[in-house]
């Protein structure tokens, strides 16, 4: 063995796993597929959606993503069986809840909708009664939630909780009436929630989406271009995806940050002032109580005879500067040292944060 | 209303803690008067014990015997699990409906009582039974429903139980000198109130001899050549569950399961009520062999005198050394403290049960990890039945070969069995391991009630198997019913008689999985939905019989699938079901056949709000 390291069969070929790494861990680490819906990386596991089941040693039926390997254990990923059984829980979780795959947010960016696909399954038409659920489009200025489309994996609940530690989300009621709740039956704008919208990026479905901040654009429209947030000094990276119109659709936290993906609420929705009409392109000059478009000599002139007057009437430190967090370093130590050397005053602030 | 002030005393009385959830919940809940933890409490219990909101809500959402609204000052429940559906359940309700004016889910109007369905109150053999706050009344009829209703309109609620005699111990005993009595042996003889009676009548003698002679590993030994058997439904060989247990210097837990929910089942709830010290001495010699200095009984809520008495009897054994700090000069320490349930039937399966031991909702855990290598508090714990602790006292103090004198080579000892349904007799009874059904109805039921025809046994509760004439002289134990695709399960031996209709039971049974799940695992949470359904499209006549083709499969999907027990369970009684009543369940997918069992049933449980 020697390095922690186990060898075990996986679909007939020998693979080489780590000691304390489930089946699923030990695939995913030698290229082979096993479908998941609960399971995720950044949280701890669930055991709950049953997907992710594989054949152990020609008999046992177990989850990958719980099980540990062994020493020598047989695993088959997908035989006959296997896939039945997989078909079976696409078709429960199909009749549960409510899915028209052409009015979702998630429309191409479903782990549900992707593994329909896989198995082909449809909607069976049964008569199986669907518990109607919350619907709530409108209280968070963050979310949306649409439980209908919810399988209940329980992804958005650790999140919240294990990731932003915030406890917002859990389930309510039991067995078939078993839902998802914040705080106590609150809706979520009216819960403790912070929209960080953690819970939205870690859902497998379209049962919780993000409020549109701008744009529109379903998931192969869009195109990815990552940035840094320009808010705080955490520095987090985002995915920024925007539509054929070029506009900004929604921020994703990228992996690849020291953020580990995850975002607080001001790089999440805070990119609305990029294509805002009302930003300022041009330098405005008040005439009159107007604000006018003027040139930049103009208002550069401007700034330099008031700055002069003030400095000559009430000395340097009658002036301040206070710079902003959205500028970059470069940017704010250039206005301190303007304020220094050509002003001649210390009054330097910045806004730490935003 | 509830100050503050009251909701921070609470959580001081119990400790801010979590675990203590439950208690405190009880605890509000009885304060409240109206049977409800309003949203109000709620959010303060959460500031006070600076937990987050959505816990304490997820939580309380969990468990049935908690309600965010107001009911009644006196909440009644009713069950209508298998048994009290047998035993006339539906006359119940008919009665309360008529002399109350209401349905499950209403109040009367002078706000004194609110009615409920529940699931088994664990006093089979008294059925059909109902709970008002914490008492427990059985032998329900239109009479003795009046008497009682009549007598709490004059009283004012009480925390302390008051259950109808019928429901004692004692009197839920089949005695006709022909049982095999070892665990029975002391119930009636000793007074479950009184140490001293206990140990007159050789109690603590086991724990004595065990502490004196024996090393923890060699208790393991005796535990493993007695071949006792878990007795909590799963049969596993007790002695090696506790040599299981990891080992080394961290802080182990010995937990009794005491939470007794399989329908049928009343057996621990005798053993709790009748000889506590039992259960309690054998925790001890489990807590001395595993080397666990903590052990906790986990009591469904529904049992307020089991937790009376057991709390008693703890107190009793710490008054007198035998629990506590160096037992008995051996240096041994041991103690034992109770946590409730809140009415959920999952969590009896034992990491749900550690679970809800925690505070939280009652999801079973996936395993592995096994609770012998991280159960409460992720810490090394043993899990057993309660009749299986009950069984060790006696198995050290006189030895692995006497226990093993009885019974099968693997199945050895006796068993308790549960009997109830359309028996002369139903009640308790110990018999050696492998009894059969026809002994069982014959001997101890006094055959059928009122000269009716045997229809079928179900045996091993709501999750065992249909037994029809056939399996009569299957002797009913661990292995021998295994192997016949039936199980013998926590013991429940629940006979039906010609007037039961199969469709209108198995719709019971289902109502019950659906209503019981915990919604965890997918198979489990829709399909035990799907399965209901469809037992009512037959109950309905609107089936097609191509119906019981998906019924077999979603069953099997969910066997296969499903997380724990639960889920995998409902196959079985299906299955069993079809095999002797196929026929049935066809005749009642034309239209036009008149079923009047499934009529009542349907009237009484599926029309008006909420269905
Ligand atoms: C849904 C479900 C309910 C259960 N209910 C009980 C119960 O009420 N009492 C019990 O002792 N075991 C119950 N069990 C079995 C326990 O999980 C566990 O096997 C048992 O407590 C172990 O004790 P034993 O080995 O002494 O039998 C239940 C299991 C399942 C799946
Ligand atoms: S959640 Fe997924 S499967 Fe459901 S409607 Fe949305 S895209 Fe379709
Ligand atoms: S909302 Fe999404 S993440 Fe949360 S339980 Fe439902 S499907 Fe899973
Ligand atoms: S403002 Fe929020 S998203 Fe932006 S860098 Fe700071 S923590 Fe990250
Ligand atoms: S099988 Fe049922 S009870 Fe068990 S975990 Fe799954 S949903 Fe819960
Ligand atoms: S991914 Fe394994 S159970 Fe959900």
């Amino acid at each position: 063995m020697g390095n922690g390291n186990i060898t075990l069969t996986i679909n007939g070929e020998e693979v080489t796993a780590q000691k304390g790494q489930t089946i699923l861990e030990a695939a995913r680490g030698n290229g082979i597929f096993i479908p998941t819906l609960c399971y995720h990386q950044k949280i701890s596991k669930t055991g709950a959606c049953r997907i992710c089941v594989v054949k152990i040693n020609d008999r046992m039926i177990k989850t990958s993503c719980t099980e540990p390997v062994t020493e020598g254990m047989k695993v088959e990923t997908e035989d006959e069986e296997i896939v039945e059984i997989r078909k079976g829980i696409l078709e429960l979780l199909l009749a549960e809840g409510d899915h028209n795959c052409l009015y979702c947010d998630a429309n191409g960016d479903c782990e549900l909708q992707s593994l329909c696909y896989r198995y082909g399954i449809e909607p069976s038409g049964s008569d199986f009664p669907k518990n109607t659920r919350e619907i709530d489009y409108d209280s968070s200025y963050g979310l949306k939630r649409n439980e209908n489309r919810c399988i209940l994996c329980g992804r958005c609940v650790k999140a919240c909780a294990e990731i932003q530690v915030k406890n917002v989300w859990s389930f309510a009621g039991r067995g078939s009436h078993a839902h998802l709740t914040s705080d106590i039956s609150e809706k979520i704008g009216d819960s403790s929630c912070v929209a960080c919208g953690t819970c939205v990026q870690m859902c497998p479905t379209g049962a919780l989406s993000f409020q549109q901040v701008l744009g529109k654009g379903q998931a192969w429209e869009l195109t990815k271009s990552s940035s840094i947030c320009i808010y705080c000094g955490v520095g987090c990276k985002i995915d920024f995806y925007t539509n054929r119109e070029g506009q900004l659709v929604k921020a994703l936290g990228c992996d690849d940050g020291p953020n580990n993906g995850h975002l607080c609420v001001k790089g999440r929705f805070g990119f609305d002032f990029v294509q805002s009409d009302k930003r300022l392109k041009k330098p405005l000059i008040r005439k009159n109580g107007n604000l006018e478009e003027a040139s930049w000599d103009e208002a550069l002139d401007l700034v330099v005879s008031k700055f002069s007057g003030y400095k000559e009437k009430n000395g340097p430190d009658s002036i301040m500067s206070f710079s902003s967090a959205k500028c970059t370093n470069e940017e704010n130590y250039l206005l301190q040292k303007f304020m220094r050397a050509v002003i001649g005053t210390n009054n330097v602030d910045h806004c730490a944060r935003l | 209303m509830i100050l503050v002030n009251d909701i921070q005393n609470v959580v001081d009385k119990w400790g801010n803690d979590s675990e203590n959830l439950m208690l405190i919940m009880r605890e509000l809940e009885t304060k409240s008067g109206k049977n409800q933890v309003d949203k109000d409490t709620l959010q303060t219990l959460a500031a006070v014990m600076n937990i987050p909101e959505s816990t304490v809500s997820g939580f309380v959402d969990f468990y049935t015997m908690f309600k965010k609204h107001p009911r009644a000052k006196f909440l009644i429940r009713v069950s209508k699990s298998g048994p009290d559906h047998i035993m006339g359940a539906r006359d119940v309700f008919d009665f309360i409906e008529e002399y109350l004016g209401i349905k499950p889910g209403e109040t009367t109007a002078d706000g004194v009582f609110h009615l409920e369905a529940c699931e088994c109150l664990g006093v089979s053999s008294v059925a059909p039974a109902m709970m008002i706050n914490y008492d427990i009344h059985g032998n329900l009829n239109r009479e003795s429903l009046k008497k009682i209703f009549d007598a709490y309109r004059k009283k004012e609620p009480s925390f302390k139980s008051d259950c109808g005699p019928e429901t004692y111990a004692d009197a839920c005993i089949i005695d006709n000198g022909k049982q095999t009595k070892r665990l029975l042996a002391a119930i009636g003889t000793v007074k479950a109130e009184s140490i001293d009676s206990y140990v007159q009548n050789g109690g603590y003698a086991g724990l004595k001899k065990t502490l004196k002679e024996c090393k923890p590993e060699d208790v393991i030994t005796v535990v493993k050549d007695s071949g006792l058997r878990g007795r909590g439904g799963a049969g596993f060989p007790a002695g090696m569950k506790w040599s299981f247990v990891t080992k080394g210097d961290m802080q182990k837990y010995v937990i009794c399961n005491a939470d007794e929910g399989e329908p049928g089942t009343f057996k621990d709830r005798i053993l709790m009520e009748g000889n506590p010290h039992a259960v309690i001495e054998g925790m001890a010699i489990c807590g001395y062999a595993i080397d666990a200095s903590i052990g906790y009984i986990y009591v469904r809520g529904e049992f307020r005198k089991s937790i009376e008495l057991l709390q008693n009897a703890i107190d009793q054994a710490r008054a007198k050394g035998m629990l506590g700090r160096n037992i008995l000069g051996s240096g041994f320490d041991f103690d034992l403290f109770i946590k409730e349930g809140g009415g959920a039937y999952v969590c009896g399966e034992e990491t749900s049960l550690i679970n809800s031991m925690e505070g939280e909702r009652g999801y079973p855990r996936f395993k592995p990890p096994f609770p012998g290598g991280a159960g409460f508090k992720n810490l090394p714990s043993n899990v057993n039945n309660v009749e299986t602790f009950a069984s060790v006292p006696m198995i050290m103090e006189r030895g692995a070969d006497w226990y093993k004198e009885i019974g099968p080579t693997n199945c050895s000892g006796t068993k308790l069995y549960c009997l109830s349904g359309k028996m002369k007799n139903t009640g308790l009874i110990e018999m050696p391991m492998g009894t059969t059904l026809r002994e069982i109805i014959n001997d101890f039921g006094g055959g059928m009630k009122g000269g009716k025809k045997f229809k079928f046994a179900h045996v091993g509760g709501s999750a065992g198997g249909i037994l029809g004439e056939d399996l009569m002289d299957l002797p009913l134990d661990i292995d021998q019913t295994t192997k016949a695709g039936v199980t013998l399960g926590s013991g429940v031996v629940l006979v039906a008689d010609e007037d039961t209709c199969a469709v209108d039971y198995l719709l019971q049974i289902m109502s019950f999985f659906e209503h019981e799940s915990c919604g965890q695992c997918v198979p489990c949470r829709v399909g035990t939905s799907q399965l209901h359904h469809i037992l009512k499209k037959f109950a309905n006549r609107t089936a097609k019989k191509e119906d019981l083709d998906v019924l077999i499969k979603k069953a099997t999907l969910m066997q296969k699938a499903s997380l724990c027990a639960l889920g995998q369970s409902p196959i079985l009684p299906i299955r069993t079901m079809l095999k002797y009543f196929k026929d049935e369940f066809i005749r009642h997918c034309d239209p036009g056949y008149s079923c009047p069992e499934c009529d009542r049933s349907l009237k009484r449980y599926y029309s008006g709000a909420g269905h």
